[in-house]
């Protein structure tokens, strides 16, 4: 068996004059959390759509798990558990309900189903909620809900489009806590524009453009691949704040690129390293301002993406 | 005896509006080819038909062609000949628009598709729907004098002919089945040599095609007209079938793409029960059931009861009592025409609004994406829904004809089980048209408003072809007519059957699935 869970050759959907996806050529290995990051609109759920065989392809062929999916092959829905964007359900049914018509779909014999849909309904946190009607049922819940259908067949590959994206903190956090549990089994293929699930989570990151992929590297390499510069700076408490004429210095100059400030922190991203340790301290410093921390990092994931995708 | 012929002409029937589907499924199976394409083939054969009926009427009309029935005065060979060049031109012309269109679709395996549906269609038509209609017209006629009939010498001959089948070992029944099935061998043969002056560029195979068909249409006919030797006429058409066929199997080989893996039979059938069992329960939580069944119990109930009291509610109001005696007394008759009106009226309502939403309402909400991301077959998600309606409606329609039949035998007497019960077979089979035609719209449509559009327009347009004169008799109206006559059997009154029509209307029923499939699997979600 190939170590590639999913693989794109020039997968393009064209909506007459719009291009959504353009020549995608993508391998997911087998086992990662794959971050699949762009702004709205960038083509991430075309890309979902198009790998799940919803959406049928300009051009390019899928496969997921060595079955084809651009090809209406029934065969390769086995394969793979898949969560839309918003996921829709009977609203009449019950959780248990739902899930053992999909394990009906799936053809998993009587005990099998009813063993794994407690397994799921416990895994997602669901279980006190499975008598109820999915019709009264939240955001977060229709989210885990979801999850649970996706993973209900033991499928080797998941495919999760904007998982998180309309969830509150606390149902994102148990969402992202669910998936990084499945670091390993199970290959995760997971689209979103928040860059801190992205960061938290995911091994290896895609980014995509206008329909284009960018680029795709591990989380880690991703970072490498930028150089330290960015200034962090932490003013005292004591200290005064940072001032509007100290901010419009600092964006005055020509190697500053971006400043951002929050809580007290200032960030500095310049694009000349060597003249930014020696110029910018004096320049906070003219200002009285006392620091408690400073210190040159590297980007921030949402720094590269902005830049990448710029 | 006569139970067994008629038996084995329905099973010859069934046999030609069933075979064309199942060989499209296998075609299906074998080379994923989509139900749009067999749609396609089927409509180039009705479109070729809109011009090739009137055209030989023309013929006919300026002397070219003989009258119908009638062959007197006219050279064989040359009828023969004129009747197979107009079938070549037009069947031949309009598969060659069809293909024109169809720029997507230039695979060997979408050639024979096309090819299918167009012989597939004229199978149903020319073969079930007239064999059903001749057969209960025969039926009709037996034991009547038929020197009372005003016929022609010539029309007589026809008729003692023809009745004469009736009298014949049940085998006979086989070949319009069999004359059928050569036909759609040689509808594929065509369909192909038309697709090959697409692919290959090669304009001339559009008049061979033509001159191909002329000849085994000439051919059929003139020796049908020359002996009455089964073996001779179709051992002539498979002869003439032998070099269509070995080019066809060396183009088949040479041509057909790969075999793409299907799944198994039985995940998909599984898929469709589950489907089924999902529907049905939908069909119980949302109450459509009670619906449904409140809706047929009360008309069941409502029509006796109506026909028994509302005259004597005329007779009661005031300023009436003059014209009392005009008002007849109230008979099964009116019990009938009741049942029918009323189902007539609320039960294409209840059908239209149940069927609406069925596929465009999952759509919309998202549902359908989601149950269609795992291993679904389109055709098992449509087709459960049109089951599971078809069950409800059996329910709805069953209590319905219960109630109607205890409260008229109470209220007027006894009255035949088995009339009533035939008279609401064919109140459901009418009915069951709307259901497909709503299935349909709610295929084609992305929202259960636009789909209730096209529900209530496509069962409007239906009822008015079912009033065109020419096509009344053969449309699901007709129906209604032969329901109120059968449900008339409970007094006695005489019956025409029309099984052309059941067998016409059983085919619409089945073309609706059949699109909305084909609109169905052709849609992004």
């Amino acid at each position: 068996m190939s170590d590639v869970a999913i693989r794109c050759e020039g997968l393009s959907r064209h909506y007459g004059e719009v291009i959504a996806l353009q020549d995608l050529n993508l391998s997911v290995p087998y086992g990662s959390i794959f971050g699949f990051l762009g702004r709205n609109g960038a083509g991430k759920t075309t890309t979902m759509r198009l790998l799940v065989g919803l959406g049928h392809p300009t051009a390019g062929r899928a496969w997921i798990a060595g079955v084809e999916t651009t090809n209406a092959d029934s065969r390769a829905r086995e394969k793979f558990g898949y969560l839309p964007q918003d996921p829709a359900f009977y609203t009449w049914m019950t959780p248990r309900e739902y899930l053992d018509y999909a394990g009906r779909l799936f053809g998993m014999s009587s005990t099998d189903r009813k063993s794994r849909i407690e397994e799921m309904l416990e895994l997602v946190g669901l279980q006190d909620a499975a008598h109820r009607k999915i019709g009264g049922f939240s955001g977060g819940m229709h989210q885990r809900m979801g999850i649970a259908q996706a993973l209900l067949h033991r499928p080797p590959v998941l495919l999760l489009d904007e998982p998180t994206s309309s969830l509150d903190p606390a149902g994102r956090y148990e969402v992202l806590d669910l998936l990084d549990k499945l670091r390993g089994a199970v290959t995760v293929f997971f689209s979103t524009h928040i860059l801190a699930d992205v960061e938290r989570i995911c091994d290896t990151i895609a980014i995509i453009h206008k329909g284009q992929l960018l680029l795709v590297a591990g989380r880690e390499e991703l970072r490498e691949r930028y150089p330290l510069n960015t200034a962090v700076l932490e003013r005292d408490i004591a200290s005064p704040p940072w001032s509007e004429n100290l901010l419009v210095a600092l964006r005055a100059q020509p190697w500053i690129t971006g400043v951002t400030q929050e809580d007290g922190i200032l960030r500095v991203v310049v694009n000349d390293v060597a003249q930014g340790k020696q110029a910018l301290l004096p320049l906070i410093l003219q200002q009285n301002i006392i620091l408690t921390r400073y210190e040159w990092v590297r980007p921030t994931l949402e720094e590269i993406f902005l830049k990448v995708s710029a | 005896m006569e139970t067994v012929i008629v038996f084995a002409y329905a099973i010859s029937i069934l046999l030609m509006v069933v075979t064309p589907l199942v060989l499209a499924v296998l075609l299906r199976r074998r080379f994923s080819v989509p139900w749009f394409l067999f749609l396609v083939g089927s409509a180039t054969f009705i479109g070729s038909q809109i011009v090739h009926i009137p055209l030989n009427e023309w013929l006919a009309d300026v002397g070219l062609l003989p009258a119908l029935g009638s062959l007197e005065g006219f050279p064989l060979w040359r009828t023969a000949l004129i009747l197979g060049l107009t079938a070549g031109l037009c069947e031949e012309l309009a598969r060659t628009v069809g293909y024109a269109l169809l720029r997507r679709w230039r695979r060997f395996e979408d050639g024979l598709m096309l090819g299918l549906g167009h012989g597939g269609i004229e199978a149903m038509v020319f073969g079930g729907v007239q064999v059903a209609a001749m057969l209960t017209s025969l039926m009709a006629l037996r034991g009547v004098d038929l020197a009372t009939l005003n016929l022609s010498a010539e029309q007589m001959a026809a008729l003692t002919r023809y009745l004469d089948f009736l009298n014949r070992s049940p085998l006979w029944a086989a070949l319009p089945f069999v004359e059928r099935c050569l036909a759609m061998v040689a509808h594929v043969i065509l369909s192909l040599l038309v697709w090959r002056a697409f692919v290959q560029r090669k304009a001339w195979y559009v008049p061979l095609a033509i001159a191909y068909h002329t000849v085994f249409n000439a051919v059929a006919v003139y020796v049908a007209q020359q002996t009455e030797s089964v073996v001779l006429i179709y051992g002539m058409l498979l002869l003439l079938l032998t070099p269509g066929l070995i080019w066809l199997w060396r183009v088949w080989r040479k041509e057909a793409g790969p075999r793409p893996t299907a799944a198994p039979l039985r995940v998909e059938w599984r898929c469709f029960m589950a489907a089924v069992r999902k529907e049905l329960l939908q069909q119980w939580r949302t109450k459509w059931v009670i619906v449904v069944v409140a809706v047929f119990a009360f008309i069941g109930m409502f029509s006796p009861l109506a026909a028994r009291f509302m005259p004597e509610i005329f007779r009661s109001l005031p300023g009436v009592e003059q014209f009392a005696d005009l008002i007849p007394e109230p008979s099964v008759a009116d019990v009938v025409e009741q049942y029918v009106k009323n189902l007539q009226q609320f039960g294409f309502v209840v059908v239209v609004l149940l069927g609406m939403g069925a596929i465009a309402g999952e759509k919309d909400k998202g549902t359908a994406a989601l149950i269609l991301s795992k291993p679904m077959p389109r055709w098992a998600f449509v087709c459960s829904k049109f089951t599971a309606q078809t069950l409800v409606y059996v329910v709805g329609f069953l209590i319905g004809a219960l109630c109607a039949f205890y409260y008229t035998w109470f209220l007027f007497g006894p009255v035949s089980m088995g009339a009533f019960l035939f008279c609401n077979v064919l109140l459901f089979v009418w009915l069951m048209t709307y259901v497909a035609v709503t299935l349909t719209g709610s295929a084609l449509m992305k929202t259960v408003g636009t789909a209730a559009g096209v529900g209530f327009g496509g069962s409007v347009l239906l009822m008015l072809a079912s009033s065109i004169p020419t096509l009344s008799s053969m449309m699901p109206g007709a129906l209604l007519a032969w329901a109120g006559q059968v449900g008339l059997g409970m007094s006695s009154e005489p019956v025409t059957a029309n099984g052309g029509a059941l067998v016409a209307t059983l085919v619409i029923i089945i073309l609706c699935v059949l699109g909305a499939m084909a609109a169905f699997e052709r849609q992004e979600l």
